[in-house]
């Protein structure tokens, strides 16, 4: 369960978080619409830690992450992938994992190995590539990745940044049936994303933010509550 | 020509190699917490002459030279955590970084030699040899001390380069220092392992300061000259590179060792320092790339 009660973030001068309000149930993907710069990244960035909020609460299974350190964030079961993936280079597939069990610490060798399995699995053309250097993957494999290395640690919470921008179809498709998992292991999924009908069909809910507020909140699934949300971010 | 390579060549050469070893130590540990902290060290020196003194004084208390070889790089790490948490830290988040980290490195590097001074004098001291004689091979007359240093420098070199590039631990050393947000977020504790970087460097330049004090002296500014040829290392093999500032350094050494035979050993640092120069203009990113890219 994730609890954002009346959220400010500012970088420098600007107030770029005014004032979100935001709840979400395990299992529930969470839509966040808006058009560029209305504070959807930043939003993301908050919770994550990149960024400090200057007030309001944020709260993961009864947990305060507010003012927590980035690290502290993800060990508290965050998962964060942002925008344009940010694969470590220098570290093989394989490595870009394993760092991502470091969000489930002390599960034990065998239970972390179990993961990494399961992600190779689920995911054959990186088991391929596993001894690759991150970078040498193309822009979806990479997506894979973020998304894999996030999932490999079992987050409660889900954060996830513009997934499909660029992407083939079929890769998209992927992508979505990634979240689909996600939900359905239990996690809160909030996912930014520009392709607006691709995310609805994933989506239970949704928030269209305007200048740092959400100014609609609706059922993914309501044809009434898609009209509004569609009317209100003009795409 | 053979009397030459025996008595000459070969002999300068392992010379060069026992300093380069020693220079490649300093300079890892300054290019690991440059590539990881985006810090320049200027006290990175002081702590390689802090290594030699405490060499000096355990070594005169009675604690064997093989001991201290352990004893002196583990007492640099808890000195290492508390200069990156109490110092380096409450500047690391100002604007400019770079001036602010470099100012405070630099006085703690002369608080450092002051406090040598005011301790052990500012005459210089040196610590008994611990391994006598030579060996003869091929007719050359190899100083086993020097051979040993060497032997021991490129072994911790081999075991530097196999934590960073085949342990969980070096992942995240390279993740951290490529994009320290995202290595975070994946769970690294990232304060953890920037502070333990910077006490790993220490512990470096500490450890070759109780190798190289035995063949030279010691003394409060020891550490001048020597972080000047580390930092043209770090230059030429490239800011934050591994592989940079082992062939560098190694390179470099060789270079002062075989010139000195030619021309005046005067000249010595001159090349070495133009050598920075001309890489500078040229290739300005250095030999290899830095720590975390591919």
């Amino acid at each position: 369960m994730l609890a954002i009660r009346d959220l400010h973030t500012h970088y420098g001068l600007s107030h770029i978080i005014q004032g979100i309000d935001l709840t979400a149930a395990a299992g529930e993907v969470i839509g966040i619409f808006g058009r560029n710069g209305v504070g959807k990244t930043t939003l993301l960035k908050t919770i994550a830690g990149w960024v400090r909020p200057t007030s309001g609460g944020i709260r993961l299974d009864g947990v305060d992450l507010g003012g927590l350190s980035p690290d502290a964030i993800a060990r508290r079961g965050v998962g964060f992938v942002p925008e344009d993936r940010r694969i470590f280079p220098g570290l093989t597939v394989r490595e870009n994992l394993d760092l991502g069990l470091l969000q489930r610490r002390g599960r034990g060798r065998a239970a972390e190995r179990r993961s990494v399995d399961e992600v190779f699995a689920r995911f054959p053309r990186l088991a391929e590539r596993r001894r690759q250097l991150g970078t040498t993957l193309s822009g979806g494999e990479q997506q894979m990745l973020a998304m894999a290395r996030a999932l490999v640690g079992a987050p409660s919470l889900l954060l996830i940044d513009e997934p499909t921008e660029g992407l083939a179809p079929m890769i998209v498709e992927q992508i979505f049936g990634i979240i689909r998992d996600a939900k359905a292991a239990g996690a809160v999924v909030l996912l930014v994303e520009q392709n607006v009908h691709g995310a609805l069909a994933v989506a239970d809910r949704f928030y269209a933010i305007e200048r740092g507020r959400v100014i609609l909140a609706g059922d993914a699934r309501l044809d009434k509550d898609r009209a509004a949300l569609l009317d209100a971010i003009a795409v | 020509m053979i009397d030459y390579l025996q008595f000459v060549l070969a002999p300068q050469m392992i010379t060069g190699l026992s300093l380069g070893v020693a220079v490649v130590l300093v300079a890892l540990g300054l290019t690991i917490i440059f590539g990881l902290l985006d810090v320049i060290n200027m006290s990175h020196g002081e702590f390689y002459a802090v290594g030699a003194y405490l060499a000096l004084s355990l070594g005169a208390a009675g604690i064997s030279f093989w001991l201290l070889l352990v004893l002196v790089p583990l007492l640099m790490i808890p000195i290492g955590f508390a200069v990156e948490r109490g110092l380096i830290q409450r500047v690391f988040n100002a604007p400019d970084r770079h001036t602010t980290t470099l100012l405070l490195t630099f006085g703690l590097g002369l608080v450092i030699e002051e406090v040598l001074a005011v301790i052990y004098g500012p005459n210089t001291q040196r610590p008994p040899t611990p391994i006598r004689g030579a060996v003869e091979v091929f007719g050359v007359m190899l100083p086993n001390y020097r051979l040993f240093l060497i032997g021991f420098g490129v072994a911790v070199m081999g075991l530097v380069a196999l934590v960073v590039y085949r342990t969980r631990l070096g992942a995240m050393v390279r993740a951290a220092a490529y994009d320290r947000d995202m290595a975070a977020s994946l769970g690294v504790p990232v304060a953890l392992v920037f502070a333990g970087a910077f006490a790993f460097g220490l512990a470096l330049a500490g450890l070759a300061g109780v190798l190289l004090a035995p063949i030279y002296s010691v003394f409060p500014t020891m550490g001048r000259d020597f972080i000047l040829l580390a930092f043209t290392v770090v230059i030429v093999g490239g800011m934050g590179s591994i592989a940079g500032a082992v062939v560098a350094g190694l390179l470099l050494t060789q270079v002062q060792a075989v010139s000195s035979l030619f021309i005046s050993p005067v000249w010595s640092d001159p090349i070495v320092f133009g050598i920075m120069v001309v890489m500078l203009m040229v290739r300005p990113q250095g030999l290899f790339g830095r720590l975390g890219r591919a």
